[in-house]
């Protein structure tokens, strides 16, 4: 191998890359884009039913209720004022009105009636939900005890307890502004590739003691590290870099290697830039999809596990969003390595074929 | 000579990535908006229930509205499913519990909530649980629940996704394909072997914008088709997609002039492409102030879009901002011509063409 002309070839298309101000410019803004995207994302998750209560002799039951991480509670001094607050969208949503003798009619065994005011937007669950807590409110306050015996919070509760602690909307979105970021050095890699290819400067290059695997490690090399120095910049800029720092870098230098084999697929595919365009968008669609999957609640599909990229996705998450290290994201990072080995060969092979046939 | 050059172009689009990517780009992303934001922000709590002894409450399960049921066979699945966050809760049944629940036994309700359910839809789900099983009391609720809604319904996240989807497939037909077609025409030359034809400059100029506009047109309804929201006026609907279209070819013009290769296109496109989609951002979240919409060009075709096809306007409403539309479009004329003409002094420079005056 002649590392010499592997880091001459390097910085050549490194020079190539950055000597066009305007696309250095460009590049910048797009980091900064993506930047500012990340931080206007809101960073918590509001799990709470926000409700406006107007009643009299109740706040003894309404306490305990405010307790409750699900719900947050606003008095209001009337049905009137609590109406008057959700119309003009000052007060919560939804809100309950409740007579004034509520308790006393209800032992006295007799029927009631309970308002219920909410805005259009309010979805059904939540209308069903509080519907349900007025009437065994009532059951209870009529000495009718719930039929079933309720079992206790730990018999209850499966699974790690993220109430109050959820993985908000923007720490789920990490390991897709790390893969965009990835995904544009892949096509950046490609259109040098190309270049290389459709220019013939590659003969040139290949006619000096310059052998064709120098050329592949030397545009492997490139294409890492763009990949990779863009990738650890942007989540440097987006602050996930904690306390996982380390497997956090390896998923991101695993991803880099990842998309320089698609890049060098998409390159050497590709006749010009728009069919490069085209390949890397194909390339693109299914590896964008585990990094929408995490964004859905629960277990993603079997099918998505299986495609190349979530094991990246997988590993960013673990570590920036559930603080997991080395032990727990073995597996990911051992699939996300196995995909490594098979989109790099294949890139370096399907290279290798077009740069020999030229 | 126009009606040439653009058969020409038509007749090798089919051959072109970009022109088959910006016809089949509407309908993936319309695809994907309806699944991915269709669902991902208003998720409703899912309850998943085992029935292992035909309990009556299962019936009343089936008619709950906001709630996603699933039913398994196997409690041990279900407790699976829960703990993985596939379900936010999970309820057995067992043989005799209806039984049990009447005779006044208070049978102990086997209920699992997942730990990363939020704790809204536990509240949600634990209190429809037991007022499940209240339905199977003799006694009837003593309390009366009045619903009063409050304000007219808002959109949905998907509908006011529209205008993304209108600029995604208007703006990757206007914009991409003429100006990858004229960059095309300069880097291969043919360029030059056309204006040595009596085609002039501008012939070749309208042509590749018609293309563009053509196209343009074309995805913009095939977008609206798709979504239903071709509104109340098609034909102010249309006028309104063919304005952008024109809009959109202009700049696709301006930026294939100006623009040495296809690289410099993709990476201005990268940075400007947000000036174009702004404006979506405010339909998407209608809180924002809406005056910074405004200061867009694409709003003033965006948004008769929106109004008439979700709003049911009609053209007389949306008619100041067309006028306007149709003014930016006016306006762009001469900068059209003038980076028109730089292309000539741009490769008059380099090589010795011979070329014709605009």
């Amino acid at each position: 191998m002649n590392w010499s002309a592997i880091r001459e070839i390097v910085a050549k298309d490194l020079r190539a890359f950055t000597r066009d101000r305007f696309y250095l410019l460009i590049t910048v803004l797009g980091l900064v884009f993506y930047v500012a995207v990340f931080w206007v994302l809101p960073d918590t998750v509001d799990e709470s039913i926000e409700m406006g209560i107007a009643q009299t002799g109740m706040d003894a039951y309404f306490n305990d209720l405010t307790g409750d991480a699900g719900l947050t509670i606003t008095p209001y001094a009337s049905a009137t004022a609590l109406e008057e607050a959700i119309r003009t969208g000052d007060g919560p949503a939804v809100g309950l009105a409740f007579p004034q003798d509520f308790i006393t009619e209800l032992a006295a065994g007799h029927q009631t009636d309970v308002t219920l005011f909410v805005t259009a937007e309010v979805p059904a669950e939540v209308r069903g939900a509080l519907s349900s807590m007025v009437r065994e409110m009532a059951y209870a306050a009529a000495g009718n005890p719930p039929l079933v015996t309720l079992p206790s919070e730990q018999e209850i509760l499966l699974g790690v307890d993220r109430a109050g602690n959820q993985v908000s909307l923007r720490e789920t979105m990490r390991p897709m502004f790390a893969f965009f970021m990835l995904m544009v050095e892949m096509m950046a890699l490609a259109t040098l590739v190309a270049a290389e290819i459709q220019q013939r400067t590659v003969i040139a290059i290949l006619a000096t003691p310059t052998t064709v695997a120098d050329f592949l490690t030397a545009k492997a090399i490139l294409g890492t590290l763009l990949a990779f120095s863009q990738a650890v910049l942007l989540m440097a800029a987006i602050g996930s870099f904690g306390t996982n720092t380390f497997v956090l870098l390896v998923s991101l230098f695993l991803g880099a290697i990842l998309v320089t084999g698609f890049g060098l697929l998409a390159g050497s595919v590709g006749r010009d830039f728009i069919s490069i365009i085209f390949w890397s968008v194909l390339f693109l669609i299914p590896l964008i999809i585990p990094s929408v999957a995490v964004l859905f609640p629960g277990t993603a599909a079997p099918w998505i596990q299986a495609l190349p990229s979530w094991g990246l996705v997988d590993a960013i998450v673990g570590a920036t969003a559930y603080g997991e290290g080395f032990p727990e994201l073995v597996g990911p990072l051992l699939t996300l390595a196995a995909w490594c080995v098979v989109a790099f060969t294949a890139g370096l092979l399907v290279l290798k074929r077009r740069v020999v046939r030229l | 000579m126009i009606r040439k050059i653009l058969l020409k172009d038509l007749s090798l689009g089919h051959r072109s990535p970009l022109i088959l990517w910006a016809l089949v780009l509407p309908v993936v992303m319309t695809l994907l908006i309806r699944m991915v934001f269709g669902s991902l922000f208003n998720t409703e709590p899912r309850l998943g229930i085992v029935d292992l002894g035909n309990s009556a409450i299962v019936v009343v399960a089936e008619q709950l509205e906001g709630i996603q049921l699933t039913f398994l066979d196997d409690p041990e699945e279900l407790r699976r499913q829960v703990e993985e966050d596939n379900l936010d809760a999970g309820l057995v049944l067992e043989a005799g519990f209806d039984e049990l629940v009447r005779s006044g036994a208070h049978p102990k309700l086997r209920f699992w909530v997942s730990g990363e359910s939020l704790a809204s839809d536990r509240i949600i789900l634990g209190i429809t649980a037991v007022d499940l099983v209240r339905t199977m009391s003799e006694v009837g609720s003593p309390v009366g629940v009045s619903i009063v809604a409050i304000g007219d319904q808002g959109l949905e996240l998907s509908v006011r996704m529209l205008p993304l989807l209108v600029i995604m497939a208007v703006a990757i037909a206007g914009v991409m394909v003429p100006a990858a077609s004229i960059i095309e025409e300069k880097t291969r030359r043919t360029i030059d072997a056309l204006l040595v034809t009596p085609a002039r400059l501008g012939d070749v100029l309208v042509a590749k914008g018609l293309l563009g506009a053509i196209l343009a047109v074309l995805t913009g309804v095939v977008s609206l088709l798709l979504n239903g929201a071709f509104g109340t006026a098609p034909l102010a609907t249309l006028l309104a997609v063919t304005l952008g279209a024109i809009m959109m070819a202009e700049i696709g013009l301006i930026l294939g002039s100006w623009a040495p290769d296809t690289a410099t296109m993709f990476a201005a496109w990268k940075g400007g492409v947000f000036l174009l989609l702004f404006p979506v951002l405010f339909t998407i979240w209608p809180t924002l102030p809406q005056w910074i919409a405004k200061l867009g060009p694409t709003y003033y075709f965006l948004q008769p879009i929106f109004e008439l096809s979700v709003n049911g306007a009609t053209l007389a409403d949306v008619a100041s901002q067309l006028a306007i539309a149709a003014a930016i479009c006016l306006a762009l004329l001469p900068i059209v011509i003038r980076f028109g003409r730089s292309m000539l002094v741009g490769e008059d420079k380099h090589e010795q063409p011979a070329l014709t005056n605009v």
